[in-house]
């Protein structure tokens, strides 16, 4: 299948080579996003009739897995793809299957384009192999119209937080919704809790693979962590749902609260939408200044692209003011362009949480080694069963890091 | 001299194809599974370190012994009941038609299928089983079927067996027809009641469809992966895990393509075990014919 599949595209593209064609492949298989890009390619279009572009979505597992077996392919496929900054897109770049893209400035410079403080996340070794194009923040979800029915106010602290998860248990309802089929989810709470507890530049070490799993001050994450697991202020058999599931406890009021990302409105009913409110991530420890999780979605070039110039082109237009501005606004995220404001009200608020903090994270599989990711996931998943076997699980993640940073 | 060449100029196609796609690729997955590789980059050559890491590693052991649940599970339950259904279904009553129609229904699914349907049925809060089970007062039952690491492999054999069942039924059917009728009519002459019938006339002639179902039932259980694929990924934390599964997780998520073709050695070395096992039987059976 898969053999196919790269036969397929290589045809594909061979025939669209002579037809100055663009080929993107994109993991935006939402059904809000992928109208968002498809509108964006056409006003492309419009603009530079020269180009043709053609757009193939991937559900967003898979395109995770595909993604590989495009660039490492002798002749190219795609000419632009979507994909995440940071670790993930240094992993790449590391290997030289990804293109630098100082080109798309042409004459002008990165920060007439995007925040200075996000070069470091879409750069490697001082080249920028990494178009953002949105990017949003992660806080705790929950409905409006729930918490002023029981008269709960957004807890500040984290005693707070646990008296909100009590009163919502009280009546009756789930206090934290979390769906861990997938197992990146789980990593949103550990890594607000590190940041909450131990900072950035210590998560930093840590996602780096600096830092011992079997760190003491790694063990007060998880303590926090086990409060609210042992309390039974989680959903439920949580491992048997994905995110959008668990979201739906969320929607109907079964559930009160979502550690989540902004992403979390693109599947709400039009009649919760507007209900759906977030706060920041209580404070755990007031000496650590605020940190959040805000991760950048963008588009790389990979080195075996057979249209280079016609994906320059298309990023160029993606890096624009009316494209960011344009996306921002269809779906409520934060463009990455300077010149746009943030498209509502929610965004605005999202924002300013961002400005007022003192620092941001990606996202663990987005900071970490891919392989380190996958069983550190799924160790949080086993914690978050057996909350018990902390050590125990701490010990296995460690000798796991040792092997993978050994390399 | 053309007569003898014919034949084989007609193999050529076939047997180029079979190499290409089969043979070649198996002994390709051997040259890996000795290396460490990230499917982009050079491989290196690293001799039997992915086979010891393997037997160290947990989850490859837990995914190894899950398969072994499936093998018994699949042995156990699939092959007398599917004996039992087609027993049955080999009766002329009113409506046995629409009987077989059902039992054979999902044998037209695919796992994917099948796994998508079982998700919603044992679907914790809202899913069709704890539903009813609190319906009729046994909440205490209700249980996280798929989250529950103790039981959420047994829930996917469970589901599994939909489709197992009514796939040995139909080996056993056809096996039931080439059962002599003449043998069965001397039986009920001489007195025999259905159960004598059955033990000592029908259960002999069945034989070659009993081997066949067992061994197609071994084999079909060393190499689940679609249910397990689309009803838990292997969750919670490799909990429900086989090795098909486990192989694809290392080799496409973590990107360990040598630690993920030395999973798939494993795997085919027990499998191939089996399937050696059965042609071995097979050829001393036709010897002694």
């Amino acid at each position: 299948m898969r053999k196919l599949l790269v036969l397929f595209f290589v045809l594909f593209t061979l025939l669209l080579f002579a037809k100055e064609r663009i080929v993107i492949n994109s993991y935006m298989s939402d059904p809000a996003p992928r109208k968002a890009l498809a509108e964006l390619v056409e006003m492309f279009q419009k603009k530079y009739p020269e180009y043709e572009v053609v757009v193939n979505t991937f559900a967003h597992e898979d395109f995770k897995v595909l993604l590989r077996t495009w660039l490492a392919s002798p002749k190219g496929t795609a000419d632009v793809v979507t994909w995440f900054a940071g670790e993930r897109m240094r992993y790449f770049a590391q290997m030289n299957l990804i293109t630098p893209v100082e080109e798309v400035f042409k004459g002008a410079k990165w920060e007439d384009f995007f925040p200075a403080s996000f070069k470091s996340t879409c750069s490697y070794k001082d080249k920028i192999y990494f178009i953002p194009q949105s990017w949003y923040w992660w806080g705790v979800y929950y409905r409006k119209s729930v918490f002023e029915k029981l008269g709960i106010k957004e807890p500040k602290t984290w005693d707070e937080f646990l008296q909100v998860c009590e009163t919502l248990k009280k009546n009756g309802i789930v206090p934290i919704a979390i769906g861990t089929k997938f197992p990146w989810t789980a990593a949103g709470w550990f890594d607000i809790l590190n940041l909450r507890i131990n900072g950035l530049d210590y998560h930093i070490a840590l996602t780096a693979g600096e830092v011992p799993y079997t760190d003491p001050k790694l063990m007060k994450v998880f303590e926090y962590w086990s409060q609210i697991i042992d309390k039974g202020y989680l959903l439920p058999n949580h491992t048997a749902y994905e995110w959008q599931e668990a979201a739906t406890f969320l929607f109907r009021g079964q559930a009160g609260m979502y550690y989540m990302g902004q992403f979390i409105k693109d599947v709400a009913p039009a009649e919760v939408k507007d209900d759906l409110d977030f706060f920041r991530f209580p404070i755990i420890d007031p000496s650590i200044p605020l940190y959040e999780e805000t991760p950048i979605d963008g588009f790389m070039i990979p080195a075996n692209a057979p249209n280079k110039n016609g994906a320059i082109a298309f990023l160029r237009f993606i890096a624009s003011k009316e494209a960011q501005e344009k996306f921002a606004k269809d779906l409520g995220r934060l463009a990455a362009n300077v010149a746009v404001a943030p498209p509502d009200d929610h965004a605005r608020k999202g924002l300013d949480m961002i400005l007022a903090s003192s620092g941001v994270a990606q996202f663990y599989d987005r900071d970490t080694n891919p392989e380190m990711a996958e069983v550190g996931m799924n160790a949080f998943i086993e914690f978050m069963l057996n909350p018990k076997r902390i050590s125990d699980i701490l010990r296995k993640l460690e000798s796991e890091r040792k092997r993978i940073y050994a390399k | 001299m053309r007569k003898r060449l014919t034949p084989y100029l007609f193999l050529t196609g076939p047997l180029a194809l079979y190499f290409i796609w089969v043979i070649y690729p198996i002994f390709r997955t051997f040259i890996v599974s000795f290396t460490r590789w990230d499917g982009m980059t050079k491989e290196k050559f690293v001799g039997l370190d992915n086979f010891v890491l393997l037997f160290n590693d947990r989850y490859f052991i837990l995914s190894l012994i899950n398969n072994f649940k499936w093998m018994i599970g699949f042995v156990i339950l699939s092959i007398p009941l599917g004996l039992l259904f087609a027993m049955l279904m080999d009766q002329k009553y009113p409506g046995h038609k629409v009987y077989k129609s059902l039992i054979y229904l999902p044998m037209a699914l695919s796992f994917v299928v099948i796994g998508q349907i079982w998700s919603w049925i044992l679907e914790p809060t809202g899913g069709i089983v704890n539903s009813f089970l609190r319906y009729i007062g046994l909440g205490t039952l209700a249980k996280p079927w798929l989250s529950d690491p103790k039981i959420v492999t047994y829930s996917l054999i469970w589901a599994a067996l939909w489709r197992q069942i009514p796939y040995a039924m139909v080996l056993f059917l056809a096996g039931l027809q080439s059962v002599n009728k003449e043998h069965v009519e001397a039986a009920i002459v001489d007195g025999a009641n259905a159960f004598q019938r059955f033990w000592y006339v029908i259960l002999p002639e069945l034989r070659p469809a009993l081997v066949i179902a067992v061994t197609v039932n071994i084999i079909d259980s060393l190499r689940a992966f679609d249910i397990v694929f689309v009803m838990t990924r292997g969750g919670p934390f490799y909990s429900s895990s086989v090795m098909a599964n486990y192989m694809y997780i290392q080799a496409f998520h973590n990107y360990r393509m040598g630690y993920g073709a030395a999973i798939a050695v494993v795997q085919f070395l027990i499998t191939l075990g089996f399937i050696l096992v059965y042609v071995l039987n097979v050829l001393k059976r036709e010897e002694r014919l």
